[in-house]
């Protein structure tokens, strides 16, 4: 079960949560653009470590750290590929200079992972939907998306039962080969799907009862509504975004090995 | 005019090969506690999905007959329409909640109608009161025992302000006495708002005693119909496969054997309790 508890959300309260999905998501794109924007390290630095309070705020350092690790043999990857390209392009030796680009490949690859879970992590699935609902996604597309939040942990659940139901019937899932493993998930999986088919039958069923498509314009229970903290996010946002690309055109960043004067 | 109407109701699943419902009459009069119970497949579920329409609408399949339901025919009137006077409740409580949080949930059919917010929350927070389930609206479905997923699809259809709710098995999956909780909701609701209810179950071991209109059906047929003690008291029903209270087979044991009690038949172990310490102060 282990496996979907990442999956599984719950109501957390703190500055970061109750801001505004629309305006973290606005912010996380402004750290993506500015992480394209920049190749040197310096910058890039600065950004990753612009992270941590707002990962310390929402008190999401053990799940966040987490998911860096999951990042980390994608990033030592990048590392390798870079370092090694750059050493067949500039002629076969390594030059710090050289190190220290594959380094900010990586970094920005880092921040992109960071930035991106920090928004997962603070935005419950709920207003995740209602901020797509906000956004004038069709409706359908914003229900489809909650209804299947909902839904994960009951088939998780579902898949677990039909396991050890399986099991005891002397079904084997560990044993043989790497092909023969795939293929003992089989009788898991037929009547797992069978059963979410019909599932979906019911709901569907509940959903018309429950007046299903009766008002041409839906209105909602909750609504989003801008507060303080937004605003500043959203001035954050925007003096980022400026400052980066003032930087860009007018300030020459200088490189970790020139001030180290390799 | 009666609130439901029945004539002459026969209705076959697309790709069946014979009538799930067979010529089936049925009035339902204002303010009712109708009961119906049956064996497996006898046609209960599907005479529930009548009531707002899911059928024929939404399982298509051959119908002949007439429904009237609150006024409305339902062959003319989407189940969309029908929801705003009739509220159905599943058997399987998981499978009818899809919102990420309890009071979202009942909010669902309000939002769908397009009622206005201010007027959405007062009726929220009013029928989550009614069925006890206010302390838990910002939990999500999953983190709450059945019972209470249960209570949350019954304030669904209140929020609506239905004239009558059906239920069909709402306690299947349930404890006894999460069940008997349940059963105690609906019958407040009957009672305090004159709400009609309509409740198939098996259960009539606790759900006899709420009713003076007993439906027993079979083979896609009402086989009885009418007051509860002159039917369960009936060899018959039994042997069609209907659980009958323990207190009125005690109570026609008793009666065999030649104990004298009180005439009428109990429904419930209270009743039987209370004429067996009326017989033994005489004697």
């Amino acid at each position: 079960m282990s496996v979907f508890d990442g999956l599984k959300f719950r109501k957390v309260y703190s500055p970061i949560h109750n801001l505004d999905p629309r305006m973290k998501f606005a912010y996380v794109i402004a750290i993506f653009v500015v992480a394209i924007i920049f190749y040197q390290v310096i910058p890039l630095l600065v950004l990753f470590f612009m992270q941590i309070p707002f990962v310390l705020l929402a008190r999401v350092q053990r799940q966040w750290l987490r998911s860096l690790r999951g990042a980390a043999f994608l990033a030592a990857f990048i590392f390798i590929i870079n370092v090694v390209t750059t050493y067949f392009t500039s002629g076969y030796t390594f030059t710090a200079i050289n190190i220290e680009n594959s380094t900010a490949m990586t970094l920005r690859f880092i921040v992109l992972v960071e930035s991106f879970s920090v928004f997962f992590l603070t935005t419950s699935p709920d207003h995740l939907g209602l901020a797509l609902e906000e956004s004038r996604v069709p409706y359908e597309f914003a229900f489809a998306f909650t209804t299947a939040v909902r839904f994960v942990p009951v088939l998780a659940e579902e898949a677990q039962t039909i396991m050890d139901a399986q099991k005891a019937r002397g079904l084997e899932l560990e044993k043989g080969g790497l092909l023969k493993r795939i293929r003992n998930y089989i009788p898991i999986l037929i009547p797992l799907i069978v059963s979410a088919i019909r599932r979906s039958l019911e709901l569907a069923e509940a959903m018309e009862s429950r007046a299903w498509g009766a008002a041409k314009k839906r209105t909602n229970l909750y609504s989003l509504k801008l507060h303080k903290g937004d605003f500043a996010l959203l001035a954050i946002t925007i003096g980022i975004l400026a400052l980066a690309v003032y930087a860009h055109f007018n300030v020459a960043v200088p490189t970790v090995s020139s001030l180290l004067g390799f | 005019m009666a609130l439901i109407e029945i004539k002459n109701l026969t209705y076959t699943y697309p790709g069946a090969s014979k009538p799930s419902i067979n010529d089936v009459s049925l009035k339902v009069e204002k303010g009712e506690f109708v009961l119906i119970t049956g064996p497996s497949g006898c046609g209960k579920t599907t005479l529930c999905r009548c009531f707002n329409g899911l059928v024929p609408h939404f399982y298509q399949g051959e119908l002949k007959g007439e429904i009237s339901v609150a006024g409305l025919d339902t062959l003319k009137h989407h189940t969309y329409e029908m929801a705003k006077h009739v509220g159905l409740v599943f058997q399987n409580p998981e499978n009818q909640l899809f919102a990420l949080s309890i009071e979202k949930d009942v909010a669902f059919g309000l939002e769908n109608n397009g009622v206005d917010r201010v007027e959405m929350r007062r009726r929220v927070d009013e029928v989550l009161q009614q069925t006890g389930i206010y302390d838990i609206r910002e939990r999500s479905p999953h983190e709450i025992s059945g019972g209470q997923q249960q209570r949350v699809a019954i304030a669904a259809v209140l929020a609506m302000e239905p004239e009558i709710i059906v239920l069909d098995e709402p306690t299947s999956f349930l404890d006894p006495l999460s069940a008997q909780k349940i059963f105690e909701v609906i019958f407040k609701l009957n009672r305090e708002q004159g709400i009609t209810v309509i409740l198939v179950e098996h259960r009539l071991d606790l759900t006899a005693k709420y009713t003076n209109h007993l439906i027993v059906m079979d083979e896609g047929k009402i086989r009885f119909e009418g007051d509860p003690r002159q039917i369960l008291s009936n060899e018959e029903t039994r042997l069609i496969g209907v659980g009958i209270p323990k207190a009125t087979l005690l109570y026609q044991m008793l009666k065999k054997e030649g104990l004298n009690l009180n005439n009428a038949t109990p429904l419930s172990s209270e009743e039987l309790a209370d004429q067996l310490l009326e017989a033994l102060k005489v004697e």
